[in-house]
């Protein structure tokens, strides 16, 4: 399942997750709409393994300014509670699958 | 205006399948840019009865003006919205017509993003971006340029000012109509004829440079190359595009929508001039069939 996650929430997530995966979206933006089933399939596929999450960069600027996120959709890779890297744009499930089995 | 079919793109598929459509008497508009098509500025060798070398461009006109005799209407426009409602489509050309149409085809192509210039791969997400509408709220206060010719860099670079304390939009060749790029000016968008050459940066877009010699510093670059692509034109009307932009159809050019067909690149692999106008064709008889079904 994916969590929603907010400025207040963000940090309790990435460090009770060994990996975390979050989706940073926002409702106008094309390419994050056709990102979100990715997204979704990612935490069934990856339950029990991968925290996934979502935060809405609208509502959620904190986030977005901490990692300096200014494209979207990004997504943020944490490891042990370090940011690993960032994902920008679009991008196929296996890409994604490829690069978290490398970290 | 009101018409019974609408066709996105002027190109290959969308010219053959508004002589299609014509053909069975509906009446049909294109809108689009022969500039827009991939046939543009090419040549063609291997395509049937043409024997030798033709010019692109030449294929391109002969088949609009092929469209022009059949009786269609061809708009030398992008669209720049799409809808639906009450089974009919609206489509907002960029002079801010509006045509209303029962069926709908998609013969966009797939549309170019990239400018192919130095920085523009190593710093995408650090400043380079290709969607203004996504990336816009992350660049409150910034100094910004907007890349393109065409409507999809004029409506970008007007967004962009109710963000950005200063918008630059590098159009070298201009290819959209004048009320959007009044509408741009008007906004306080700086209009420039020079063109990036590079994008300078470290971990973040710093300047760019341009083929005038000019070095103009800004926190982000705009690529908005066209008019509104095939995806988000697709997604305005709730059809979910493939990851590589492209349109699922059925083996009647039908997409996942009643009503809206699909024809040519944008429908997928191979991206050839013989497979488009077949493709185009059989979508201007299905929608052709399915606006008489309707009456």
């Amino acid at each position: 399942m994916v969590t929603e996650l907010t400025d207040a929430t963000f940090d309790k997530f990435t460090e009770q997750n060994k990996i975390a995966v979050i989706d940073c979206w926002a409702p106008w933006c094309g390419p994050c709409r056709r990102m979100g089933p990715i997204v979704d399939e990612l935490a069934t596929e990856l339950e029990g393994k991968v925290g996934v999450a979502k935060l809405n960069v609208d509502d959620n600027r904190a986030i977005s300014m901490r990692f300096a996120i200014n494209a979207i959709p990004a997504l943020l890779v944490f490891k042990d509670n370090v940011h690993v890297d960032t994902l920008v744009g679009l991008r196929p499930k296996e890409d994604v699958l490829s690069f978290l089995n490398s970290i | 205006m009101n018409t019974d079919v609408i066709i996105l793109g002027a190109g290959p598929a969308g010219a053959q399948a508004a002589i299609y459509a014509a053909r069975k008497k509906v009446d049909a508009v294109v809108t689009g840019k022969v500039t827009g098509s991939a046939l543009h500025g090419t040549h063609i060798e291997n395509y049937y009865g043409v024997s030798g070398v033709v010019q692109g461009d030449d294929l391109l006109n002969n088949g609009v003006t092929q469209a022009k005799s059949f009786g269609c209407t061809v708009f030398d426009q992008n669209v720049v919205s799409l809808s639906s409602q009450s089974g009919l489509f609206k489509a907002v050309l960029e002079s801010g017509e509006e045509i209303i149409s029962k069926a709908l085809i998609l013969a966009t192509g797939i549309s170019r993003k990239k400018l192919g210039i130095p920085g523009e791969s190593a710093l995408f997400g650090k400043g380079v971006s290709y969607c203004a509408v996504c990336d816009c709220n992350f660049y409150k206060g910034a100094v910004v340029m907007v890349v393109g010719n065409e409507s999809e860099a004029a409506t970008s670079a007007e967004v962009l000012t109710k963000y950005a304390s200063k918008v630059y939009w590098s159009a070298d060749s201009l290819d959209v109509d004048g009320s959007l790029v009044d509408n741009a000016k008007s906004a306080g968008v700086e209009l420039l004829s020079s063109r990036p050459l590079v994008i300078n940066g470290t971990d973040r877009v710093e300047s760019i440079g341009m083929d005038d010699g000019s070095t103009i510093a800004v926190d982000g670059i705009f690529i908005e190359l066209g008019g509104r692509s095939s995806a988000d034109l697709a997604m305005d009307l709730g059809i979910m595009p493939e990851l590589d932009d492209t349109i699922k159809i059925g083996a009647d050019g039908s997409t996942e929508m009643e009503g809206v067909f699909a024809c040519g690149d944008v429908a997928g692999k191979p991206w050839q001039v013989a497979k488009a106008v077949g493709q185009g064709a059989i979508a201007g008889l299905s929608a052709a069939e399915y606006v008489r079904r309707k009456q």
